[in-house]
């Protein structure tokens, strides 16, 4: 990185000069070179950038300023402290500053605040690099697994049984951040409160899912009842055996529906329209649970996304073609749209 | 989400930051940033460079950043800890201002302080009553602080 940059400099009597140098100098020299232009001298100079003042004797890299940055010029007293007078610059030493730890850069790997984070990424990062048992794509089925069909048992028990599937299923689950990323995105499980997460990280919810034997009857029982059309795709725990532990979360049969896995997946959570709260499973890999019918809204994007378009507009997104094209992305999530719009 | 916008706004203001204000992340942290403002020449605080720190709530832009000073400042809606009374930081935030927009409107703020909506009542008061005495206090308090 020796090339030299060009630095615009602006000083508060809106003047603006041109520098070019290189980043390995010092910012005393940079300040010599803007003595010259704009005629003040280098120790009366306070040049800021990125909120820090800019030290002397710190090479200009260190502050990672860009070619094309904006660096501003403070006229100061000078060093030398004089007594106190009427002029509103005198005084002091111009140092006299916060920190200038150096290193404002960006960050490389952006994943910080609930919103950013997505621990299904990891499925595709490294630490599952040569895990070839993941379920094949065309077990989602065509729309992700937002359709009807329900995956054939014996192919999902098999992959429930897979040591590998089920210890990436236990590093999931025993993850906090993917704890709060599922209860945050299913409101079952947020109207839940703490017991959402005491429920998921329970050795015996996590038994659930390995046993294959349980997920066959639990699969054929859904299957039966799915099939029937009946609300619930599952039995109330309450009144399960198999799930009999569950009991102290889910008691009274009205509670919220808990379906920790339909969020996975991205699922709406399983048709809790009965008030039964339906622990289903499989939700996880139908995202609807396999018994809600998926509706097709035919209305145009500006009646659907009507009140998504106005928020949009208020944060200052104008274009309504890519506004609407980016709330179709996003299903009709304003923040999943935002991301779109500012990704673009 | 909030990183992207961030790291939007940090692009935009280091290649087109406003005349009078700079902004940028302390270390590595996105989410913390430090803020100068230059005093507007027009207003007591000319000649001062003064300070401040910007914290991003994770859910940015729904939430408002928190903003303080951390130079101390003469001022009748910026207290001594270097809060800032300015109702875009709290109940008029929208997600359509930037770190940009709000350091403009703190410097107007800086310019034309509002005494009757008061964070130091005692300042605000003095500012009613006795603007030279205000506009002298809030010089030298600038010279032995912000200079």
């Amino acid at each position: 990185m020796s090339d030299s940059i060009t630095i615009n400099i602006k000083s508060s009597g809106d003047s603006k000069y041109e520098v070019t140098i290189s980043p390995s100098q010092t910012v005393l020299e940079l300040k010599n070179e803007v003595a010259a232009k704009a005629d003040v001298p280098a120790d009366r100079q306070r040049l800021i950038y990125s909120g820090k003042v800019l030290k002397d004797n710190e090479v200009i890299s260190t502050y990672k300023i860009q070619s094309g940055h904006t660096v501003h010029l403070v006229k100061s007293a000078a060093a030398k402290p004089a007594p106190a007078t009427s002029s509103t610059t005198s005084t002091s030493t111009p140092s006299a500053t916060t920190t200038t730890s150096g290193n404002n850069g960006v960050p490389s790997n952006i994943s910080s605040g609930s919103g950013a984070f997505n621990p299904l990424a990891d499925l595709t990062g490294a630490r599952y690099a040569g895990y070839t048992q993941l379920p094949s794509a065309s077990m989602f089925g065509p729309d992700g697994g937002m359709n009807n069909a329900m995956p054939d048992p014996e192919q999902m028990s098999q992959m429930m049984s897979n040591p590998m599937f089920q210890e990436s299923m236990n590093s999931l689950l025993s993850n906090p951040q993917m704890l709060d990323y599922m209860i945050q995105q299913s409101p079952q499980l947020r109207a839940m409160g703490p017991q959402a997460r005491e429920m998921l990280q329970s050795p015996f919810f996590r038994q659930m899912l390995s046993n294959p034997d349980m997920m066959r009857s639990m699969m054929q029982m859904s299957g039966g009842l799915g099939g029937a059309g009946a609300p619930p795709s599952f039995p109330a725990p309450g009144s399960n055996p198999t799930v009999g532990e569950n009991d102290s979360t889910t008691e009274g049969t009205n509670t919220p529906a808990a379906n920790p896995f339909a969020s996975m997946f991205g699922g709406q959570g399983a048709g809790g329209a009965g008030g039964f709260p339906p622990i289903d499973p499989f939700a996880l890999f139908g995202g609807q649970g396999g018994n809600t019918p998926v509706e097709t809204d035919n209305r145009p994007p500006e009646e659907r996304y009507e009140s998504q378009l106005s928020q949009l507009n208020d944060m200052g997104f104008f274009d309504f073609d890519r506004n609407v094209a980016a709330l179709r992305r996003s299903g009709g999530n304003v923040q999943g749209a935002v991301e779109y719009l500012l990704s673009e | 989400m909030s990183s992207k916008r961030i790291n939007k706004e940090l692009a935009d203001l280091g290649r087109d930051p406003p005349s009078s204000c700079s902004a940028g992340p302390v270390g590595d942290d996105l989410y913390h940033w430090q803020a100068s403002i230059m005093g507007p020449a027009d207003s007591p605080y000319a000649g001062g460079v003064f300070f401040l720190s910007i914290h991003f709530p994770t859910d940015y832009p729904f939430k408002p950043p928190k903003i303080a000073f951390t130079t101390k400042i003469y001022h009748p809606n910026i207290n001594g800890n270097g809060n800032i009374c300015l109702d875009i930081l709290k109940d008029q935030w929208s997600p359509a201002l930037t770190i940009s927009k709000v350091l403009l409107s703190i410097c107007s703020l800086l310019t034309d302080a509002n005494p009757d909506d008061p964070l130091v009542p005692e300042i605000a008061h003095i500012y009613k009553s006795d603007r030279a005495k205000y506009e002298a206090t809030a010089k030298e308090w600038t010279k032995k602080y912000a200079v």
